[in-house]
């Protein structure tokens, strides 16, 4: 009963909060590219490259807020590359992803090597956005709820407003709609005259900020330092919970906390070692429920109409 | 009737000529719009009507010729550049999202708010006033997926209106539509008249032409081959200028005496489509052997699904199929065809060829594995090269050689490719739909001489075609399809194509 | 025809030339090259007397053309490394003598040992893209080959030669059983196969974690874990059993893995199975009109990818490594996929896009070390060469340009007529 207490704690569902925060942003992120129509595998590869540059501008500035501007701007230069090479020069979606996604790790330790002199891990930043934990006065006097939603650190917060910016982005906005369009009935929204080009340049590129975010949080937020392979395939488990949760913003958030909780509970498994079970047991868990999602077991998820369908305006000159 | 002038021209497009890599699919083609007024594009499929009006619509750049919009000359590099000067364009395929609202879809890239923020408020009250201005009833917040055929074609012309559209094209507006709808939509395009709105409706139908247009452009072959008032006009004349010559039979028929048996029956049989709604309702017919039988019908009525289910690729809710009096209902596609039943596909692109496979490949798809074509587990690659290049001499498929893509040859050979191999398999049955469709002249009378060939070989053919031309120069009977079921029976010599369009269209003799 | 009779005699002494070749250049002795040569010389004139030039002609010709855009794509991703490389600071003629020098020569056996696994797992993706399926998880698959392959190898007792066949068969029975679900899922709901072998692959991953420190191996503290090493009579033949000239780690599984490659261009593109896959790649909807069951087709052609995957991670136990390590993130699935698209999916094409990509990771390690210049330039160069080649819109998109500007500056001399 004590090893129970142990683990089932409110400290868990911080911990929860705290490891899927990479994930949602990545997952909800994701979820707009698809609306857009462009499919994305490439999250990992983006974060990558978003943890990467939020340590080297923090490094050099000695800043973590201009670390976290680098890294989110890190992840949508590099995305433009997915959407150029999706949108304009018409590359099959998932192939362009499994190639950015390699691609990400050999620029990265290129970088490294130029920067550090050594691949591996790079030099700590002096300070990292993870000191700036913030208990919001009152609310987070809640029992439970307190600790996992008002003391936590920055990009927490933000990835809580991001949800409800992207959802409200989705739904209220005219771009939003223009973006749902394109990723469903593409020449309808071309043929009113809005750029389905641009509307899935969008989509990817916001794609990319939300996964640099993601990265800035696990190089300086989570940590100080960079560390290849730190992201861990969490861009996967992104697309994981994206799928999960049905190709929708909210649906991505819950399927991340999901697997945020499994991670969690996978860890305290493993320090108090109740159970003589392999811990990757549970590691795997987020990938088994992905493919009980895609096997149609979860009703109601399909993904935008156009997904992976590659749109071309054929206006030639005779 | 209207209180505009009749007389002021809205719309002129001044000798376009569009020409593609391969085709020209215009070709110095002229016509005006008045305001208030509705004229008819007319002419066979593939004679360049919707070529001109994505010119039009800016889909198309002409490569000659210019157009004026209220007396002033326009360029539109995009649909964009049309709408916004009063066009609009209401497509055969409709141009609207599945899983967003009537309201959505209709101010879609025109959308009411301020600071990018949609007012959705006032786009339902825009929408409800217009649709009510102009008696379109829809109910606003429904989602496009629930709507019928008819209702989404009535959004599709509220989004033009929304956008203030003057001019409004209609790409073979009444294709879809039920009779019912048929009759609703006329009454819509009406009353559009009355407010201002002037017209151009592409079709091919020369009733649709009588019905409600005032003058009527006939197209053939890209170019425009003349002007008519629609009042002033009989059909036969429409349809001999539409077609080029006299509508005569285009192939000698001899009369024959059917005996026999029948080869190939459908007893009541019933397919759902994906909708779930019967799209074969309890469909009968039989086929003898030396006998063709032509199923007439408007698109949509369940020709598709009887080609599907006779050749297995579909699900057969209930009803039965019998050939040569054994049931085949539950026989998968292979074994129907093992048993010489033969196939040609109506989308030859689709179902009939695999373009980027070599023609000699394409040739033996679907019995590649049958001797001779096979030996052991392997393809036996020279017999199959040799039957090819027999077939493609025998059916005078013009062609470099067998083992270019079927890709690269023109619609007419690659047919051919298809009736090759469905031919030389001295099928009992032949189920052909649609086998001339965009095809030349030349083309059409080898395929129709090379069908009758087949039927004086004593095979049972069943014909599927929307071409009613077709249907008659073809059948030894005609059978009316409509609404999943065969509403009439008709021998050629004893009717008129008057007297089966009426029934396709859902007309019925007390 | 007098010629046509000899037609057993000239293949015979091609196929031989051309294996004794191989092997001496595997063995790293390079006048092998000229036996291939000459094996290559023997056939096109049995060609030549057979028929005539202008067949021959139609032969190389469009194989040279098929050789053309991925001929632009190497040298621009080549030149574009060359001038990251100028731009942060180090010598990029230096870094390509070496990496050429080290890949091609120095390494030459490592160039070999790296490609190896990459013949079967791009085998394996370049196979299902022809039926119109991303066995994006090859890696999955590749992991439990190697599962197998550690298991087996340390418990089977057998003759030598029937032991690693077993190995090798049940490893890749066990691999293909491990995309059942994809395949059947794919079949039956039409899941997407992208994902379910994804996520597979990473299921198979974190699979082997426990499996490692299962199978015992040295597990005081060392990370990461190993298993024990299997039995050397489970060991894969080297090359230096036949020329002892040859580098000792070198071993005949690049044999097995070019014996496969012609055994998939076979079954595509001379039996009826091959014919039935390629059509459904091509066009499902004519495939099923005319008979083809597309749901058999394509289960079957997921379980053989499975398979090919299989025998990569099989070969390089029991050819290489001896032993399965936990946590290596060898990525040959992923790796695969690279080296399957840059062949254009073709099964021989694979064998050369994998000894490229070989001689690309051994040259960029010797260079590494020989030049200090980082040795991940060359995943970056990687990175570019597949996108310039397998985006080939790009070349399309160029030529319109050019048109365009060359079309406008027509129209401008015309108009001032």
């Amino acid at each position: 009963m004590e090893a129970f207490f142990a683990i089932f704690n409110t400290d868990l569902l911080v911990a929860t909060i705290r490891l899927s925060t990479p994930i949602t942003l990545a997952a909800v992120g994701a979820t707009i590219c698809e609306k857009s129509g462009i499919v994305n595998i490439a999250m990992e590869g983006m974060m990558i490259m978003g943890a990467f540059f939020a340590v080297i501008i923090a490094y050099y500035t000695g800043n973590p807020w201009l670390g976290l501007v680098g890294g989110v701007a890190a992840g949508g230069i590099f995305s433009l590359v997915h959407a150029v090479a999706t949108v304009t020069f018409h590359l099959d979606h998932v192939v362009s992803g499994a190639v950015l996604n390699i691609l990400s790790f050999g620029i990265v330790r290129y970088l490294m090597v130029l920067f550090f002199g050594h691949p591996g891990t790079t030099d700590p930043i002096p300070v990292g956005l993870g000191g700036y934990q913030f208990a919001i006065p009152g609310l987070s006097k809640i029992p439970v709820l307190g600790p996992m939603f008002f003391n936590q650190t920055p990009i927490i917060y933000m990835s809580f407003i991001l949800i409800v910016g992207a959802l409200f982005f989705l739904k209220k906005t005219k771009v939003g709609l223009h973006l749902r369009a394109a990723g469903e009935h593409p020449l309808a929204l071309e043929t009113i005259g809005v750029s389905v080009y641009k509307m899935r340049y969008l989509g990817v590129v916001i794609s990319g900020l939300f996964s640099g975010l993601a990265g800035a949080y696990l190089s300086i937020e989570n940590a100080v330092s960079f560390t290849e392979g730190m992201s861990n395939g969490r861009g996967f488990i992104a697309l994981a919970a994206m799928i999960s949760g049905g190709w929708t913003a909210l649906g991505s958030f819950a399927a991340a906390l999901f697997f945020g909780f499994a991670d969690a509970f996978q860890i305290r498994m493993q320090i108090f070692k109740v159970l003589p079970i392999p811990a990757e047991i549970f590691i795997i868990f987020p990938y088994i429920a992905t493919v009980i999602a895609v096997a149609g077991l979860v009703k109601k998820s399909r993904p935008p109409r156009a997904d992976g369908i590659d749109f071309m305006i054929e206006r030639e000159d005779g | 009737m209207s209180t505009v002038k009749e007389d002021r021209i809205v719309l002129e497009m001044q000798h376009i000529s569009k020409q593609f890599p391969n085709v020209l699919a215009n070709e110095d083609v002229s016509i005006q719009l008045k305001e208030g007024e509705i004229i008819s594009l007319l002419g066979e499929n593939g004679a360049g009507k919707s070529t001109l009006m994505n010119v039009l619509y800016g889909l198309y750049r002409p490569s000659a010729g210019k157009i004026i919009l209220n007396d002033e000359e326009v360029e539109f590099s995009s649909p964009k550049d049309a709408i916004e000067k009063g066009l609009g364009m209401v497509h055969q395929h409709f141009m609207l999202v599945d899983n967003l609202s009537v309201t959505e879809n209709i101010i879609l890239g025109s959308e009411p708010g301020k600071a990018g923020i949609i007012d959705y408020k006032s786009a339902r009250k825009e929408v409800a006033e217009l649709s009510e201005k102009y008696h379109l009833e829809v109910e606003p917040d429904a989602i496009i997926e629930s709507l019928s055929v008819g209702l989404q074609q009535r959004v599709e012309i509220l989004k033009a209106l929304y956008r203030k559209a003057r001019i409004l094209i209609l790409d073979e507006p009444t294709a879809v539509l039920t009779p019912h709808e048929v009759d609703q939509l006329f009454l819509v395009i009406k009353k559009l008249r009355d407010s201002g709105v002037s017209m151009i409706i592409i079709t091919h139908k020369l009733e649709e032409v009588k019905a409600i247009s005032d003058r009527v452009y006939i197209l053939r072959r890209g170019k425009c081959e003349g002007l008519r008032n629609t009042k002033d006009v009989t059909k036969e004349d429409l349809a001999n200028l539409m077609v080029g010559r006299e509508v005569v039979l285009t192939v000698h028929k001899e009369k024959k005496e059917v005996t026999g048996d029948s080869i190939f029956n459908l007893e009541n049989v019933i397919v759902k489509n994906e909708k779930g709604i019967n799209a074969l309702d309890g469909l009968s017919l039989n086929v003898r052997p030396g006998e063709i039988v032509g199923i007439a019908g408007v698109d949509g009525n369940g020709q598709t699904e009887l080609a599907e289910v006779l050749m297995g690729l579909c699900k057969l809710e209930s009803g039965r199929i019998y050939y040569k009096g054994e049931d085949i209902s539950e026989l998968t596609t292979k074994q129907r065809r093992n048993k010489s039943i033969s196939n040609v596909p109506a989308d030859r692109h689709r179902f009939g060829l695999i373009l980027p496979m070599t023609i000699s490949e394409n040739m033996v798809l679907g019995f590649h594995d049958e001797k001779p074509y096979v030996h052991g587990i392997n393809l036996a690659l020279d017999v199959i090269h040799n039957y090819s290049e027999k077939m493609v001499k025998d059916f005078d498929i013009r062609t470099p050689g067998v083992d270019i893509p079927a890709g690269n040859l023109s619609g007419g050979n690659q047919q051919k490719v298809i009736l090759a191999r469905e031919f030389s398999r001295n099928p009992d049955f032949l189920l052909v739909a649609q086998p001339t469709r965009g095809l030349d002249v030349g083309a059409i009378e080898y395929i129709h001489s090379q069908i009758l060939k087949m039927r004086d070989r004593n095979v049972g053919i069943l014909l599927i075609s929307l071409e009613l031309e077709e249907i008659f120069s073809l059948s030894d009977r005609i059978l009316v399809l409509y609404e999943g079921k065969i509403v009439k029976e008709f021998v050629p010599e004893e009717t008129t194509d008057k007297e089966v369009g009426f029934y396709m269209t859902g007309g019925k003799k007390e | 025809m007098q010629i046509t009779k000899l037609k057993p005699v000239f293949y015979v002494l091609a196929v031989i030339s051309g294996i004794v070749g191989i092997v001496m250049y595997f063995s790293s002795i390079f006048s092998g090259f000229f036996f291939i040569l000459l094996a290559l010389i023997i056939y096109y004139l049995y060609r030549l007397l057979a028929t005539d030039l202008k067949t021959v002609k139609s032969d190389i010709i469009p194989l040279l053309k098929n050789l053309l855009i991925p001929l632009i794509g190497m040298s621009s991703a080549i030149i574009i490394g060359a001038i990251i490389m100028a731009l942060t600071g180090y010598d990029p003629i230096k870094a390509y003598k070496a990496l050429f020098y080290g890949g091609f020569v120095k390494n030459w056996s490592i160039s070999i040992l790296n490609a190896t696994p990459l013949v079967f797992t791009g085998l394996s993706i370049a196979f299902a893209f022809k039926a119109g399926l991303f066995n994006i998880g090859a890696e999955g698959q590749y992991y439990i080959g190697a599962m197998v392959a550690t298991f087996l190898g340390i418990t089977f007792n057998l003759p030598p030669v029937l032991s690693l066949f077993l190995i090798f068969i049940i490893g890749g029975l066990l691999a293909a059983a491990y995309n059942f679900i994809p395949a059947l899922l794919k079949v039956k709901t039409g899941a997407h196969e992208v994902i379910t072998t994804m996520m597979f692959a990473h299921i198979a991953k974190y699979l082997s974690s426990i499996f490692v420190r299962g199978m015992g191996g040295d597990s005081a503290g060392l990370h990461p874990y190993v298993t024990d090493p299997i039995l050397d009579t489970n060991w894969l033949m080297r090359f230096k059993s036949i020329f002892p000239s040859a580098n000792y780690r070198v071993h005949i599984g690049i044999l097995i893995g070019i014996g496969m490659a012609l055994l998939v261009n076979y079954i595509l593109y001379k039996t009826t199975f091959g014919y039935e896959i390629r059509a459904i790649g091509q066009n499902k909807d004519a495939a099923r009109g005319q008979g083809i069951s597309v749901g058999k087709n394509i289960f079957i052609a997921l379980l053989f990818a499975g398979f090919l995957a299989g025998f990569a991670g099989v070969t390089q136990v029991v050819g290489l490594d001896h032993k399965m390590y936990e946590n290596l993130n060898a990525g040959y699935g992923w790796n695969g996929i690279s080296v399957a698209l840059l062949a254009a999916n073709h099964p021989i094409g694979v064998i050369f896009t994998a000894l490229l990509w070989g001689v690309l990771d051994a040259g960029g390690q010797y260079m590494t070390r020989t030049t200090q210049i980082p040795n991940s330039i060359v995943e970056i160069i990687k990175g570019i060469m597949l996108f310039l080649i397998v985006a080939r819109y790009i070349y399309s998109w160029l030529g319109n340009r050019i048109k365009r500007k060359l079309g406008t500056r027509i129209k401008k001399s015309g108009g001032a007529k």
